[in-house]
């Protein structure tokens, strides 16, 4: 058998292997792209931000949480200084997008797509840290289905929603995204949280309220992953507590077809060059070649045909 | 890049009064300078403390690198019981050591990143040294820092000391609480002192990614991992 073919694809994007980060979790200008096969932006809005006010993040049980609140340097510096410098990383570039109205994200998909760098677009509906905007529209199926649609008339880049798992029915808003037209979407952004001072009894952080990350959420992270392929069969970037090779080829087999990691970079940022070579031996294992042909393979109707 | 995480062994953990010297065996990697900073994370990871600790390290050279820790949780608890630390770093940026006399302020903890500081500023002028602690067992790393310490105990204010050795042709270099520096700031801009704070914020990377670490420096939030640990005191007061 020739050695495990590590290539991935997502929606026509070609990449040198399955790995992303998570939005928000590792700055590329500062820290390079540590191996991985793209890198996804942080979340950029209409106006600049400065995020929320210290503290903004707190550990907890294999994990943390935190309220960094979408600090970010806005749309105009991000499209003049930002992106021609990440269209330098040699890996293709998914801009993360937030707003407060459909109009703002309208405004900046149409701006970043039409710029050489991006490769895709991610729609983030789903940021716990604001008070409102990205949160409430990911929460409604309506607002979702809407916005895609919006959005997707602005470019031609692929688009991908961003989804929160802090949902009734994740499948639901996984259905609307892409009823509205998109391309593929992310899952799962963080767990709404809370953290309380251990010597104060109060709320820890200073936004209050905050996203839960890290292996704690795997298990919340694949059954949404899972319903969310089953119900638009959409290719997923999946993330939610990604922390090794097994754990890759889980998020795999629950119907990703990219895995993203986030805060296991914090913890440990030679973790994808460590990562890759192992999800190599695991693919032997299971007597796959190519990273595609685990993708949904926990799926009844895929497994029995790709096990036959 | 970050700089590449080293394995490196415990050679010796040592109670000091109420704190708890880590000390490391050099594998020889960059250790960087005085003020810069390290993610440290007992091997095996514990599984209640996910995230590495942000520490400077007290001291580094003849083949060790040394951190004072104060055992506060399941992190600091598993780096005294280690038998290898992750180390990686050094990352942020360190003191910037200015010519002449010194002073050195620490309050608590924020004393463990001066003794290197004072082996580095002793060849080239006078250093003195003032120390706030709140018990005496916590006092008990004076001796690392500089025997010839001022030391006061709480409720004593560090301050005291300070102002007692101000106005002065000096830099000043601190280390401690939150509301320490912003005293030990406020005292030095009275009397047009120059003056390095070192300050601390939750951090969960250390290099840049988690944006965790905000600190009002320039009038904004910033990263501390970035533009600190260590910053000129002027840049938080403005």
């Amino acid at each position: 058998m020739s050695s495990p073919d590590l290539r991935a694809e997502l929606c026509g994007i070609a990449l040198a292997n399955p790995l992303v980060n998570g939005s928000g979790t590792l700055d590329a200008l500062a820290a390079g792209t540590l191996g991985l096969g793209a890198f996804v932006t942080k979340t950029v809005t209409l106006h600049p931000r400065e995020g929320n006010p210290p503290v903004r993040i707190a550990e907890t049980p294999a994990g943390m949480v935190n309220s960094i609140g979408l600090a970010n340097p806005g749309l105009d510096a991000f499209c003049t200084d930002h992106l021609p410098r990440l269209g330098d990383l040699g890996v293709p570039v998914i801009a993360s997008v937030g707003g407060w109205s459909p109009a703002e994200y309208a405004t900046a998909v149409a701006r970043i797509g039409a710029h050489p760098a991006v490769a895709a677009i991610e729609l983030n509906v789903s940021c716990p840290n604001v008070e409102s905007g990205c949160i409430s529209i990911g929460t409604d199926a309506g607002e979702t289905r809407a916005l895609v649609e919006r959005c997707r008339a602005e470019t031609d880049v692929p688009v991908l929603a961003k989804l929160s798992p802090s949902v009734a029915d994740v499948a639901a808003i996984a259905t609307a995204a892409a009823e509205g037209g998109a391309h593929g979407l992310v899952l799962i952004n963080t767990v709404r949280g809370i953290a309380i001072d251990r010597d104060r009894l109060e709320p820890l952080l200073g936004g209050g309220g905050g996203g839960l990350s890290g292996p704690a959420i795997k298990p919340v992270a694949l059954h949404a992953i899972f319903h969310a392929r089953a119900a638009t069969g959409l290719p997923i970037i999946g993330m939610g507590g990604v922390a090794s090779a097994q754990d890759c080829v889980e998020f795999l087999a629950a119907g990703a077809s990219l895995v993203g990691i986030g805060t296991s970079l914090f913890a440990d940022p030679g973790l994808p060059e460590r990562v890759l070579p192992e999800l190599g031996g695991l693919m032997r294992q299971h007597g796959v070649e190519a990273i595609g042909d685990l993708t949904g393979v926990a799926h009844p109707q895929v497994s029995s045909s790709t096990r036959a | 890049m970050p700089p590449p995480t080293r394995s490196l062994e415990v050679a010796a953990v040592e109670a000091v009064g109420a704190y708890t010297l880590l000390r490391l065996r050099d594998d020889g990697g960059d250790n960087g300078a005085p003020g810069q900073f390290f993610m440290l994370r007992a091997e095996p990871a514990p599984a209640d403390a996910y995230l590495p600790r942000a520490i400077s390290a007290a001291w580094a050279g003849d083949g060790e690198v040394a951190f004072l820790l104060d055992i506060r949780g399941s992190g600091t608890r598993a780096l005294a019981a280690a038998r290898t630390v992750s180390v990686l770093g050094p990352l942020g940026r360190g003191f910037t050591l200015a010519p002449g006399p010194s002073i050195l302020v620490g309050g608590g903890i924020g004393a463990a990143v001066l003794p290197w500081l004072r082996r580095r500023l002793a060849p080239t002028g006078e250093v003195r040294t003032v120390l706030g602690f709140r018990s005496e067992a916590h006092a008990v790393c004076a001796g690392l820092v500089d025997p010839a310490a001022a030391v006061v105990l709480d409720p004593v204010l560090v301050t005291e000391p300070l102002a007692r050795l101000l106005p002065a042709e000096a830099t000043v270099y601190a280390c401690g609480p939150d509301r320490m520096l912003e005293a030990v700031a406020a005292l030095c801009a009275e009397h047009d002192v120059p003056c390095q704070l070192a300050m601390e914020a939750a951090m969960a990377c250390g290099f840049g990614a988690c944006y965790g670490c905000a600190v009002r420096i320039d009038g904004t939030w910033k990263r501390l991992c970035i533009e600190g640990p260590v910053v000129e005191a002027a840049r938080v007061l403005a």
